[in-house]
């Protein structure tokens, strides 16, 4: 079969970097494969997507060896604006992608620049509006959109050009999981009808790997893996299980030490032996299920899971951090976008704050530390009012981390950066010490002390801003999307990293639209949309049962075990005589029945 | 109101475009002219009176743009550095025969004259009325239509003029984000004297300078990745086919830019503040003034009128015809 890229023994070094962002990399890309590149932040993904559009070496400089074709051009020859008719790239970043104002403008300035008639532009505009659902926003201001919104006319802008090669980088991260659906089923229907190889580096493999034709997995720009998803879960299953979907580590769970060790054997007959595949959707995992159930196997929910799983930490005192009253707030007179919203926060919770883009929820939390001033209602921190403090006031006890980590970056090393906001907040003594010490200690940032905040990859800034705010230990934690573009590794220390911040008193509220952080993590769920908030509970409740809010455990089980959220609630046993066969069990007691 | 009504106007106003205003509704040629005329005539005119009522028709084309609350920063800093002009000039300028105060310090010699006080407010003038206009082009004309239309004059010049009038806009915005960023993590940025203030904000200064470095970065890596500056492009814009109305203004921009180009060589326009101050008033009634100003005030009164209406805005546009 052709090969639309190709890398051979690429090698490359970015200007001032002391180590390679790519070693010795060599793929091929066919055509209508749907790639998926993991990884850890910071190991090359992103730079081989850059390698494949020409921008490595072309833009950035550096030390480029080795060569790069992309339908037979070499790219040290062809720049990337000759590739652009064949190549799509979706940056991390959608904002500082945008050239234009408006979306329908912003769609047609690749058309344009391809010298494509303006006839075929309006045709081709329509299509990439209607594909992304943004027919409503087609004269929008690029600057009134939320990040979500921004994320899909750069994708729709990239369609439009329909390429042979279209590459990805985090296509998902400021999606919520219907946007996210809809954004990877447009560009499967593009991979499946106009053949187009893509190549597509996420974090969040539950969302995309089903679509995935081959998987690649990069440590320290080196390819490690370069599999068919079954094989790459193969090897995952038993070192890198974090890699994997959750569907697929229940099923590694159940496996074993020898399953895991069969998983990872020879599998010559994969397709047809099931005991040996790993489920990538919750579709797979029900079939796969329903097999194990038949022979006798049993899923039983863990007992702490029964009580209701991660919960608010046990406290002396369970004083009201933030209490939110009838806070109503509106973009422009007569069009509200909060009405009447009431909300409470207390010490040891961690509350997972969700909606679909555009619902919201930045608004609300703006609110928290006086950014924003209610237009009716009030905040309260501590029992105090927002309206009569500073921001930098409220700072003191509501520490707020926005979506853009580059907007805290003001010194050149990351220890200045913690030492900074140590100084603002008139820390001293042994106080200091201790605070700026757990701040690195807690968010791995001591090999990074020396860095310059703004030479990090995505996930490594967030890391560093998350560490700036926090560093002063405010009694209230608000997030804004910490986890965009943070590998699971990362995202599960930060995960366990606010669960202790809670377990110390603070109180933290994550604004997310990972439905898996917040499952494992929060105690709390609050779903906001139309304005008001739908649900407020605990998180199982919240979650247990939603459509799309829920992970996809929850999807798998809902019926059997509801209640399960996660698969580290949940555990594998053999059947025992007294147990009826082919029947998903629950402890007594649990809300989760035996169906 | 329902927060689902609310989402139904939200999406009908954005399923409109935003109805053009004031200069944005000339054919981009026509603004981009008597916008550059307005600049040019800040440069020109010396006469202090003069310079106000330039200043006047500015401010007007905003009001008729309904712009002025967009063009704010612009004025604030136009209004600080013509401050900082006006006050310093008198102390450094030392010319003029009426001297108001004197002293003599060791390296210095400071020679306050009214001369130099009436210079200082016309220096401030000049550079209010030449930001303003830069304000106007930036926030009344369309940033894409004008891309659109120097694109086909010379692409390459077309990036760099509009990256130049969205770099003020973008930097407002990071700026902004960046002192809430600040202050969520506890940076006190408004408090105590000036001094304070201003250290407070100079490390957002440097981090404004990086971030918008960096966006420029990322910007032009996706212009090029997105095929930016090949040759044979075609343009999509809805752009309008020149009417009656673009010629009036235009004619009347280029009028205008006559007159100013023979002012500079004739002195038309000349006005001396030193050694002694000349009377401004006459200048007013000045023929080659009145023929001026006749000619830049004109398009703004025509565009305020209430009957006023571009005949393509009943015309189908050729991107109309297109589809």
């Amino acid at each position: 079969m052709a090969v639309i890229a190709r890398l051979e023994r690429v090698t490359y070094t970015y200007p001032g970097a002391d180590r390679p962002a790519l070693r010795d990399v060599s793929l091929a890309f066919k055509p209508a494969e749907v790639v998926l590149v993991v990884g850890g932040s910071g190991s090359g993904k992103s730079t081989l997507l850059r390698a494949l559009a020409g921008l490595v070496p072309h833009f950035h400089g550096g030390v480029f060896a080795g060569r790069v074709t992309v339908l037979g051009r070499d790219t040290r020859q062809a720049r990337p604006r000759d590739l652009a008719g064949d190549v799509g790239f979706v940056f991390q970043d959608p904002e500082s992608q945008a050239v234009m104002t408006t979306v329908e403008r912003e769609i047609a300035f690749g058309l344009e620049n391809l010298g494509v008639e303006p006839r075929a532009i309006t045709r081709r505009v329509e299509e990439a509006l209607i594909a992304l659902g943004l027919s409503r926003l087609r004269h929008a201001e690029l600057s009134t959109l939320s990040g979500g919104e921004l994320q899909k006319v750069a994708l729709a802008a990239v369609v439009a050009t329909q390429p042979h090669l279209l590459l990805l980088d985090e296509p998902t991260s400021q999606l919520d999981p219907v946007s996210s659906e809809d954004l990877l089923a447009a560009v499967r229907r593009l991979s499946e009808d106009t053949g187009a190889t893509i190549v597509l580096a996420e974090h969040r493999v539950e969302r995309c790997l089903h679509l995935a034709t081959r998987v690649v997995y990069m440590a320290h720009g080196a390819v490690v893996v370069d599999d068919d998803p079954q094989g790459f879960a193969r090897w995952a299953a038993p070192s890198r299980r974090e890699l994997l979907p959750p569907v697929a580590r229940l099923f590694v769970q159940r496996a074993g030490p020898d399953g895991v060790q069969r998983a990872t054997g020879p599998a010559p007959d994969r397709a047809t032996r099931t005991e040996e595949r790993l489920p990538m959707t919750v579709k797979d995992a029900r079939r796969l299920l329903e097999e194990d159930l038949e022979r006798g196997e049993i899923l039983q929910l863990q007992p702490a899971a029964l009580s209701g799983g991660a919960t608010a930490a046990e406290l002396p005192s369970r004083e009201t951090v933030l209490e939110v009253r009838g806070l109503s707030a509106a973009l422009e007179p007569g069009v509200p976008v909060l009405e009447r919203i009431d909300l409470r926060l207390r010490r040891g919770e961690v509350v997972a704050l969700m909606g679909e883009n555009g619902a919201g929820k930045t608004t609300l939390v703006r609110h928290f530390n006086g950014l924003l001033q209610a237009a009716t209602g009030e905040v309260r921190l501590l029992g105090r009012n927002v309206a009569g403090l500073t921001v930098a006031q409220a700072a003191r006890s509501c520490g707020l981390l926005g979506q853009n980590p580059s907007a805290y970056f003001v010194k050149d090393t990351v220890a200045d950066e913690i030492d900074y906001t140590l100084d603002q907040l008139e820390v001293e003594g042994g106080d200091r010490d201790r605070l700026r010490a757990r701040a690195l200690a807690a968010f791995d940032l001591e090999a990074l002390l020396a860095r310059n905040p703004r030479d990090l990859s995505g996930g490594e800034r967030t890391r560093v801003a998350l560490a700036a705010v926090a560093a002063g230990d405010p009694p209230l934690l608000v997030l804004d999307e910490p986890t965009r573009g943070m590998d699971p590794l990362h995202k599960a220390a930060l995960g366990r990293l606010l669960g202790r911040l809670a377990a110390g008193g603070r109180g933290v509220l994550v604004v997310t639209h990972d439905v898996e952080f917040a499952a494992r993590f929060a105690a709390r769920a609050v779903i906001l949309g139309d304005g008001a908030i739908l649900a407020d509970g605990p998180v199982h409740e919240v979650l247990d049962g939603s459509l799309f809010f829920s992970t996809q455990v929850n999807r798998l089980l809902r019926h059997r075990l509801p209640g399960a959220l996660h698969e580290d609630e949940l555990v594998w046993r053999s059947a025992e005589p007294a147990d009826a066969p082919g029947v998903a069990h629950a402890e007594a007691g649990a809300s989760g029945e035996a169906s | 109101m329902s927060a689902e009504a609310a989402r139904g106007v939200r999406g009908c106003r954005r399923a409109r475009p935003r109805p053009k205003r004031g200069l944005a509704r000339l054919h981009p040629l026509a603004g981009l002219a008597y916008v550059m005329v307005l600049a040019f005539a800040g440069v020109v005119l010396n006469n202090p009176l003069q310079l106000c009522l330039l200043l006047a028709v500015i401010l007007a084309a905003l009001l008729v743009g309904r712009s002025l609350r967009a063009a704010l920063p612009y004025l604030k800093v136009a209004l600080y550095v013509a401050g900082f002009m006006a006050v310093l000039n008198p102390l450094f300028g030392g010319g003029g025969l009426d001297v108001l105060w004197e002293a003599h310090l060791p390296l210095l010699h400071i020679r306050v004259t009214i001369q130099g006080l009436a210079f200082g407010l016309g220096t401030a003038l000049r550079l209010t009325a030449v930001i303003s206009a830069f304000a106007l082009y930036t926030v009344v004309l369309d940033a894409d239509d004008q891309l659109a239309l120097l694109s086909r004059l010379s692409f390459r010049s077309g990036l760099v003029i509009s990256l130049a009038t969205r770099l003020f806009p973008v930097l407002t915005r990071d700026g902004e984000r960046i002192a809430e960023a600040q202050r969520s993590r506890g940076v006190e940025l408004d408090a105590g004297g000036r001094r304070r203030r201003a250290a407070a904000r100079l490390p957002l200064l440097a981090a404004l300078t990086t971030q918008s470095l960096e966006r420029a970065m990322d910007v032009a890596a996706s212009m090029e990745a997105r095929g930016y500056g090949r040759p044979g492009r075609t343009n999509w814009n809805k752009r309008r086919l020149v009417e009656p109305g673009d010629r009036f203004v235009v004619a009347l921009a280029l009028a205008a830019g006559v007159l100013l180009a023979a002012g500079l060589a004739f002195r038309f326009f000349a006005y001396a503040y030193y050694p002694l101050l000349d009377d401004p008033w006459p200048g007013l009634a000045d023929p080659w003034w009145l023929l001026l100003f006749a000619a830049l005030a004109a398009p703004i009164v025509w565009l305020a009128l209430p009957h006023t209406r571009m005949s393509s805005l009943k015309a189908p546009t050729r991107e109309a015809r297109w589809r």
